[in-house]
């Protein structure tokens, strides 16, 4: 077990680095660059000023170089990192690192909770119409699902902008939250902090809605195709021939050997979600990683965008991590050991 | 078939644990009804380990999963299955409610069957599964894990590590034992084994037969034995019934069913047994298939494929007594002798 940990950690490790040389390499590919986006905006702004002058402006404004040799470049990144130092934002005027954490938590939040909500809805509603296959019930969710999940999420987004933010106002435009709430987490100030975190899912709502909408019925239909295999299993027949109670054998029969093959599934999709986001915050004007890496891409924004994509990397690689190391734990077919 | 219960004394002679009338059960399907129980009498005595063989498609299963109620949807039994418990009391195992059914079976009747090892929850370990089938019956928890524990033992096993094993841990040979234990921890009167050996080798399925014989005798239970494999059910049973077409055509103690046979299908089945000491060219396959269950030949099902076959077995032969012990449907039973066996099954 403990090599196996071992093994995985360093794994993780060498993806991680990977990754992170890939996407600086990349990016770096990508035509034009910083100091060409910098320019342009320059000369459109002072139409007067000499070449020399733009030049000398942009060379002031870059601190990191991206006219040096792209080792250089890759090396001195490289060694940043280590210490902690993503580097400084060309486009936003702060340190990755901030904008980063600052960015993460929202994104983290709100996904999260949709990411949650989708796989409770869509394992009932599987495990249900299983237990129903064949009756109407099932053949329309069956469609239901189906068709819920062919619309991108980014669709139910704007229906829903359009339909209760602009033409009824029932929920807000965009934003985190109302400039009128005080951000508070404070437990000595209980009404403050309640108010703060509804003000904050009255913000969430929509978008989280939106993807809950898309994401429950691959679930309900995974779960569905799971659940129907067990029902058909030997060990199912014995468990009702041993007249165990209906409720024990459809959670610790049904239910857990239905969702386990979903589980190393659901923990990567928390990891891709996390970039996935990008159209869905655009559209909810949501500052959260995605709106970050837009904002990055469209301005050539090298250190922003390394930061984006490094942290993704790392999300998606730490979900499939711990759904590997974790398996074992609620499959004992998997158990570290065996696989050795 | 109706007749047997007049024409058996062995049943009069001693006690039966389970009365089986009439008993019928069917399928609707589109092209008809399938009726793989055909009006099947039989009582099993208490105490004793009835065979029952027949081959792929003669309803042995069905037979067995209808001693508990248990015929999968959309099956309907019919008939009656009458059950003596020890204390006296009868009840028709087809007329219990839902509740009274959950509880009788496992306490009462339990059952081995097919597909024995993929029994077990393969994300629970085997501790568990006994566990929880105490709990469900409202037995003690405390008292029901030593019982499991020494019936385990009984069967060869290493309780403490066979409990703390999950089902993939253990071999098929260990699983099937472990399941017989599992199907005894609530003390039943009856064990209904449907294929119990289906899935091991040779050597297994003939330690699994010696240790059901010492089970029997240690805990006074009834058995019965479902499996096409005759020479293996010859080594462990007293009594042997065979199926044909979903229902009996024999129906004798072992003894006479290995050396005296009264039904031509029984007799084929011997000859077309494998066996080493027996030349090739003495082996019998037996000619043509088995009838359809929706539709069964009219009189004696097997005389499309006997060589005794005559117009009369046009008519349903009824079960006619050759012997105190030995009951057969066949018009020409007395003949039975212009069909020779050729292969020796042992005891």
């Amino acid at each position: 077990m403990k090599r196996y940990l071992l093994e995985r950690t360093g794994q993780l490790v060498i993806t991680v680095f990977a990754v992170m040389t890939l996407t600086f390499f990349l990016i770096r590919l990508l035509p034009g660059g910083p100091a060409d986006a910098i320019r342009a905006d320059l000369i459109q702004n002072n139409p007067e000023m000499s070449t020399d002058q733009i030049n000398r402006r942009v060379e002031a404004q870059l601190n990191i170089m991206p006219d040096d040799p792209l080792h250089v470049q890759y090396v001195s990144y490289v060694s940043d990192l280590l210490r902690g130092d993503m580097g400084q934002s060309i486009s936003q005027g702060a340190p990755v690192t901030e904008i980063i954490a600052n960015a993460a938590p929202w994104t983290i939040f709100f996904i999260g909770t949709a990411v949650m909500i989708a796989f409770v809805i869509g394992i009932s509603a599987g495990a249900i119409m299983a237990y129903r296959e064949g009756t109407r019930f099932d053949n329309n969710s069956t469609v239901t699902a189906i068709l819920m999940n062919s619309v991108p999420d980014y669709i139910y987004g704007l229906i829903f902008l359009w339909l209760l933010s602009y033409q009824l106002g029932v929920f807000p435009t965009g934003g985190r939250y109302s400039s009128s709430t005080e951000p508070t987490v404070n437990p000595l100030a209980p009404v403050e902090t309640l108010t703060f975190f509804g003000d904050v899912l009255y913000h969430a709502a929509l978008p989280i809605t939106a993807i809950v909408f898309v994401a429950w019925g691959g679930w309900a239909l995974g779960m569905r195709g799971n659940s129907i295999q067990v029902l058909g299993e030997d060990y199912l027949r014995v468990a009702r021939l041993r007249g165990l109670p209906q409720r024990r054998i459809a959670l610790r029969y049904v239910g857990r050997n239905a969702i386990l093959p979903m589980y190393t599934s659901m923990l990567i999709t928390i990891g891709f979600l996390l970039g996935g986001s990008i159209i869905i915050e655009q559209v909810f004007s949501y500052p959260g990683m995605g709106y970050y890496m837009i904002e990055a891409l469209t301005r050539r924004d090298y250190p922003l965008m390394m930061g984006v994509f490094l942290i993704i990397t790392i999300t998606v690689a730490i979900g499939v991590y711990v759904a590997d190391l974790t398996y074992g734990l609620i499959d004992p077919r998997a158990s570290a050991g065996d696989s050795q | 078939m109706s007749n047997q219960e007049a024409l058996d004394p062995t049943a009069s002679s001693t006690d039966p644990i389970l009365e089986i009338r009439n008993l019928n059960v069917q399928f609707e399907m589109d092209r008809g009804t399938s009726r793989v129980i055909d009006d099947v009498d039989l009582d099993i005595h208490r105490g004793e380990i009835i065979g029952i063989v027949g081959e792929s498609g003669s309803g042995k299963s069905m037979l067995a999963s209808s001693l508990l109620d248990a015929v999968v949807e959309p099956g309907v039994t019919t008939g009656e299955i009458i059950y003596r418990s020890p204390d006296g009391e009868s009840i028709d195992v087809l007329d219990l409610s839902e509740e009274a059914l959950r509880k009788f079976r496992w306490e009462q009747i339990s059952m081995v069957f097919q597909g024995a090892l993929s029994s077990f929850n393969p994300t629970m370990a085997m501790r568990e599964h006994f566990e929880e089938t105490l709990e469900a019956h409202g037995y003690p928890v405390g008292s029901g894990m030593e019982r499991a524990a020494n019936l385990l033992s009984d069967l060869y096993l290493d309780p403490d590590r066979v409990l703390d094993s999950y089902p993939h841990e253990l071999s098929g040979g260990m699983k099937q034992r472990a399941l017989i234990a599992l199907a005894l921890v609530l003390e039943p009167e009856v064990l209904v084994m449907d294929e119990p050996t289906a899935a091991l080798d040779l050597l297994m399925q003939r330690s699994i037969v010696s240790l059901l014989a010492d089970i029997r005798d240690k805990y006074d239970l009834t058995m019965v034995f479902i499996t096409h494999d005759l020479p293996l059910v010859t080594k462990l049973a007293d009594r042997i019934g065979v199926l044909y077409a979903f229902e009996f055509v024999e129906l004798a103690d072992t003894e006479s069913i290995l050396r005296e046979p009264a039904h031509p299908y029984t007799r084929a089945l011997l000859n077309a047994t494998p066996n080493l000491d027996a030349p090739l060219e003495e082996m019998r396959p037996i000619e043509g298939s088995a009838p359809d269950p929706v539709n069964v030949p009219e009189g004696c099902s097997y005389h499309e494929r006997c060589p005794l076959a005559t117009d009369i077995c046009r008519d349903q032969p009824i079960f006619e007594q050759v012997t105190d012990t030995q009951a057969v449907a066949c018009h020409h039973w007395e003949d039975i002798d212009e069909i020779p066996l050729t292969t020796e099954v042992d005891q």
